[in-house]
């Protein structure tokens, strides 16, 4: 990369997501003066994504196959390994999944190229990731999903309908007034 | 106009930062409210202001230039300043390219009133220059020249032209040292690219240094070069009489100059910011009189180097070429190739931000002369109702065609295919009234094309195709096109449609994509295709081996040992054996399609039953070459209806050395192709499989060549390897393309027109298929060529695939191409 900061964003940096999750963390950047031009050839610092070869990739369909997924982030390069994200009860597919290239280059561009297009007719996102480790490919939502899912209020047909937490609200409400009603068994 | 969203600041377009946390790291420092009036300091604002120069419509060139200038020389003496606002200028001029006339005449301004501010920029000019010379990074070089060129009425004496001069001997050292040399081309190219900036920044002085340049460049220009023919996008059909060879840019370059110096270098289209209206002849006047500077001499290195990108002539592509109205500029006139540089800089520069990228190109007549382009979005049906002298230039028109210019380059464009796709999507996103006619029309030109298309660049305008209406629910007027489904499966149309939907289908799925076709496209999509899961073909009794082939399904997928597959192997041997078979052909069908089958229901799965039975794949790989091949042909034939599917298994298989590429090969051109009676050559998948199975051994030796020699001769190898694969695919080629393939001449399918019709189809698949690999071949001898001179030279530098050279050459030479 160049030294000093382009003279627009670049699209293969890792999101603002990543950053606050690192920054409470203790680690990560000050993030002030971005616009400073005192700053314009910013301190290189220890950073677990420089070699990055894995992307998360989100708000996938929940019926969005390994195939189709393959079929896509191959535009960038041979995929290593692909790691569908399921539902950490059911083991289903939960819209996420994580993509792991080659080289770091590959991963970059998919950053560039491929996150924000569609897949399946869904705008997808990626996220470079530091790597893949052994229990991630689980939602880790209260119902096993992954939690942007719990409490959705929009209706997201590729994603099980509403949030889980007020899918299971609703179904309770709906009990409750069964139970208080006279005419049993009839539906609302 | 009122479409085009316009962001807020320089960054914009990020859909990777959620709102909320983005707006803290954004560059806006008003969003708090109106509670807090806050000034940015002047750097601020001059970076903001610089960054987003001529983006704006609305506003006038003057007016922003002279506040933008005004605002820096009035804060002079901050120091900061001062060194920002020229490495400013010079970042923007090698990263946006389309504002450098704009930045020069902020420059220019600047110079009215501290003249310093000139000598500092072109000291640091002149250094960075010099280093993008050493690194042989052309693309900066000329860039540059053009910041200089648009500051040459600063200049003293001769200004720019003494530094082109020097270039130009360069070039010519080089093209006397070798006709194939690509470096001294690309020189003259900058040098002729130059020429027009000069022109328009300082009208009337230079015409006759002009003529003398161009008197020297013609002989290189007008000459073609000699690999021209390799990267000519077009392959002509034997029986059409009039296709002109597309034009080298140099070449088209040098003409359309000429006819400008003729006419007095009129350029109209290019920007004169620097040109103050009538009103305002006071800043004019301050400008004329304004201090000159004497520009810092650029050595230039004795030996120049190709540089981080391999060097290829370049011809003239547009989708938008011969219609009734010119949407685009015709190749008589230097706009066509001026924008058309100014564009394709942008969009491979810029591959770190798709979405500015889109946003330069919806906006292209904001970077040229006023009443350069047509009104934007104006339909093409309208551009006949323009009265002349007005322009009949669509501006999306001449936009989408430098994407495609880049996605259509042979041998290949600068970055992976699919950044380019994604500017097509994103422009469409931002200006879809505008952009998407414009890609319907370009659709159509390649449609209609798609017989003499390179077969790579079919395979390209396949793969964007399919990709694209991906991104946009998959709607395509296929109405349009519903003729040429009865066409034979051997038409190139009917290739193309069939591919089409089958790289539809892989991104979605088969119900949907046939939720989106016209009826008479149905019969296309078979019930195969909606299956998610293929049948299993020893579910049926009367297949030879049934019996075995579900007891072996049934144990690998309770993972039973291998001691227990062994016997119902032996068993399938002697069966095969009584029976006059090949017996390891026989296990290797049963034992593959069993795994297939075992591993259906995804890749995963896939990928672990291959895993599990790794060690009985590999012996059954090395078994015999029938074998070998066994396991191909169960992979195709098991998942023959979704080849997306056969296509990575084949790719995994490669990598575990189950099988080799060779194998793949043969198995396509050889064995698949004859049983087919040669209808494989007009599949898109048999083409991807080829180009993939070659990509990857390619690229593996690209690697291997860059190692320093080793002692085990292993590089070697690799490289022969390679050599022998390149030479079994023209092997089997050459008898398709020439007619003598046995399985043509044995063909009795119809007679007479019927027949011939089909002959002279797998004859032109042949030759289609022959040129794409041969230019490969070609390719790769050109890097190892490269490769083993550098390693000689003891630059270990970096890949440096400079000059196509020799290597390219004899390999064409030798392919008879």
């Amino acid at each position: 990369m160049r030294g000093p900061r382009s003279t627009v964003d670049r699209l293969d940096k890792p999101s603002a997501y990543f950053n606050s999750r690192n920054k409470r963390r203790g680690g990560g950047r000050d993030r002030h003066d971005r616009d400073d031009d005192v700053n314009m050839h910013p301190e290189p610092e220890d950073d677990p994504l420089k070699d990055a070869t894995t992307l998360y990739v989100g708000n996938l369909s929940f019926y969005t196959t390994e195939e189709q997924v393959y079929e896509l982030f191959s535009k960038c390069g041979e995929i290593k390994r692909l790691i569908m994200g399921l539902d950490r009860f059911n083991k289903t597919p939960c819209g996420f999944c994580f993509v792991e290239y080659y080289t770091h280059q590959d991963a970059l561009d998919c950053m560039k190229y491929i996150g924000g297009t569609k897949l399946d007719e869904r705008i997808i996102r990626t996220d470079l990731d530091p790597g893949f480790e052994e229990g991630r490919q689980y939602g880790r939502g209260k119902s096993g999903g992954q939690v942007r899912d719990e409490y959705r209020e929009d209706y997201d047909e590729g994603r099980g309908g509403l949030g889980r937490a007020i899918q299971s609200e609703r179904l309770r409400e709906a009990e409750r007034r069964d139970n208080d009603t006279t005419e049993y068994g009839r539906l609302r | 106009m009122a479409d085009y969203d316009r962001r807020s600041s320089g960054g914009g377009g990020g859909y990777n930062n959620s709102k909320k946390r983005r707006y803290r790291d954004d560059d806006d420092f008003d969003r708090r409210g109106p509670r807090r009036r806050f000034d940015a300091p002047p750097h601020v604002r001059i970076r903001k202001q610089l960054l987003a120069i001529a983006e704006n419509p609305m506003r006038s060139w003057h007016e922003e230039v002279v506040s933008i200038a005004n605002l820096f020389t009035d804060n002079w003496d901050d120091e900061l300043l001062r060194g920002n606002f020229v490495d400013l200028i010079l970042q923007i001029t090698v990263e946006q390219p389309l504002k450098t006339p704009f930045l020069a005449a902020v420059v220019l301004v600047a110079n009215t009133n501290k003249p310093e501010i000139v000598d500092m920029l072109l000291q640091k000019l002149a250094d960075g220059f010099g280093n993008y010379i050493q690194e042989g990074d052309w693309r900066d070089v000329k860039l540059y020249l053009k910041l200089l060129a648009c500051l040459q009425s600063c200049l003293e004496g001769e200004g720019v032209f003494p530094v082109l001069e020097n270039l130009f001997s360069r070039a010519v050292d080089l093209q006397t040292a070798s006709s194939e040399d690509t470096i001294g081309t690309e020189l003259v190219k900058i040098i002729l690219l130059t020429l027009p900036y000069i022109m328009v920044a300082a009208p009337g002085q230079w015409a006759q240094k002009a003529a003398d340049l161009m008197e020297k460049t013609d002989i290189i220009a007008s000459e073609p070069h000699a690999l021209q023919t390799l990267i000519e996008p077009y392959h002509a059909e034997g029986s059409e009489e009039t296709m002109n060879p597309s034009t080298s840019i140099i070449k088209l370059l040098q003409t359309q100059l000429q006819v400008e110096a003729n006419s007095g270098w009129g350029l109209s289209f290019l920007p004169r910011p620097w040109e103050f209206p009538a009103g305002d002849a006071e800043q004019q006047e301050k400008l004329n009189n304004a201090t000159k500077h004497a520009l810092p001499t650029i050595p230039i290195p004795e030996t120049v180097v190709a540089g981080p990108r391999p060097l290829f002539p370049e011809v003239f592509f547009s989708v938008y070429a011969a219609q009734e109205v010119e949407s685009v500029p015709s190749e008589a006139t230097a706009a066509s190739v001026l924008i058309r540089d100014a564009l394709t800089d942008t969009i491979n520069i810029l591959d770190f931000n798709r979405h500015i990228t889109a946003r330069h190109l919806v906006e292209v007549d904001c970077f040229f002369a006023p009443r350069t382009f047509a009104a934007r979005a104006t339909p093409f049906d309208r551009l006949r109702d323009i009265e002349p002298p007005k322009s009949t230039w669509k501006p999306e028109d001449v936009a989408v065609d430098a994407v495609f210019s880049q996605l259509y380059q042979l041998p290949n464009p600068e970055h992976k295919l699919v950044y380019y796709h994604s500017v097509l999507t994103e422009a469409c996103k931002l200006a879809p009234a505008a952009i998407a006619p414009s890609l319907g029309r370009a659709i159509r030109f390649l449609y209609r094309h798609v017989h003499r298309l390179d077969l790579e660049l079919t395979s390209r305008f396949l793969d964007w195709f399919s990709h694209h209406l991906s991104n946009f629910g998959f709607t395509w007027k296929w109405t349009e096109w519903v003729d040429d489904v009865e066409l034979s499966d051997l038409h190139p149309r009917k290739a193309f449609i069939r591919g089409a939907i089958d790289k539809e289908i892989r991104l979605s799925f088969a119900q949907r994509i046939k939720n989106t076709l016209p009826e008479p496209y149905q019969t296309l999509i078979g019930p195969e295709m909606e299956k998610e899961t293929p049948d299993f073909k020893f579910a049926d009794d009367h297949i030879p081996f049934a019996a075995e082939g579900r007891e072996i399904a049934s144990l690998l997928r309770r993972k039973a040992p291998d001691e227990e597959i062994q016997p119902v192997i032996e068993r399938i041997h002697s069966l095969a054996l009584d029976n006059n078979l090949d017996p390891l052909v026989a296990s290797t069908d049963v034992f593959v399609t069993s795994v297939l089958h075992v591993g259906n229901k995804s890749l995963s799965h896939v990928l672990a039953a291959i895993e599990r039975t790794k060690e009985r794949l590999l012996d059954a790989g090395a078994a015999s070459d029938a074998a070998r091949t066994q396991i191909i042909s169960a992979v195709m034939t098991y998942w023959s209806a979704h080849p997306g599917v056969a296509l990575y298994i084949i790719e995994k298989l490669l990598n575990y050395s189950i099988i080799v590429p060779s194998a793949v090969i043969n198995w396509a051109l050889i064995n698949y192709a004859g049983a087919t009676k040669g209808e494989a050559l007009a599949k898109a998948h048999m083409y991807e499989l080829v180009f993939n199975t070659v990509m990857k051994v390619t690229g593996r030796v690209r690697q291997v060549a860059q190692r320093p020699d080793d002692d085990d001769g292993s590089k070697d190898a690799e490289i022969g390897a390679m050599r022998e694969l390149f030479r079994a695919i023209e092997d089997a080629l050459v008898s398709w393309a020439s007619g003598n393939k046995d399985e043509m001449m044995e063909m009795d399918i119809g007679n007479g027109e019927g027949k011939s019709e089909r002959e002279a189809h797998l004859g032109r698949w042949g030759e289609r298929w022959l040129r794409t690999f041969r230019r490969r071949a070609a390719i790769e001898e050109a890097f190892l060529l490269e490769a083993a001179k550098s390693a000689k030279a003891g630059n270990k530098n970096d890949v440096a695939v400079s000059e196509a050279g020799a290597g390219a050459e004899a390999a064409m030479e030798n392919g008879g191409l």
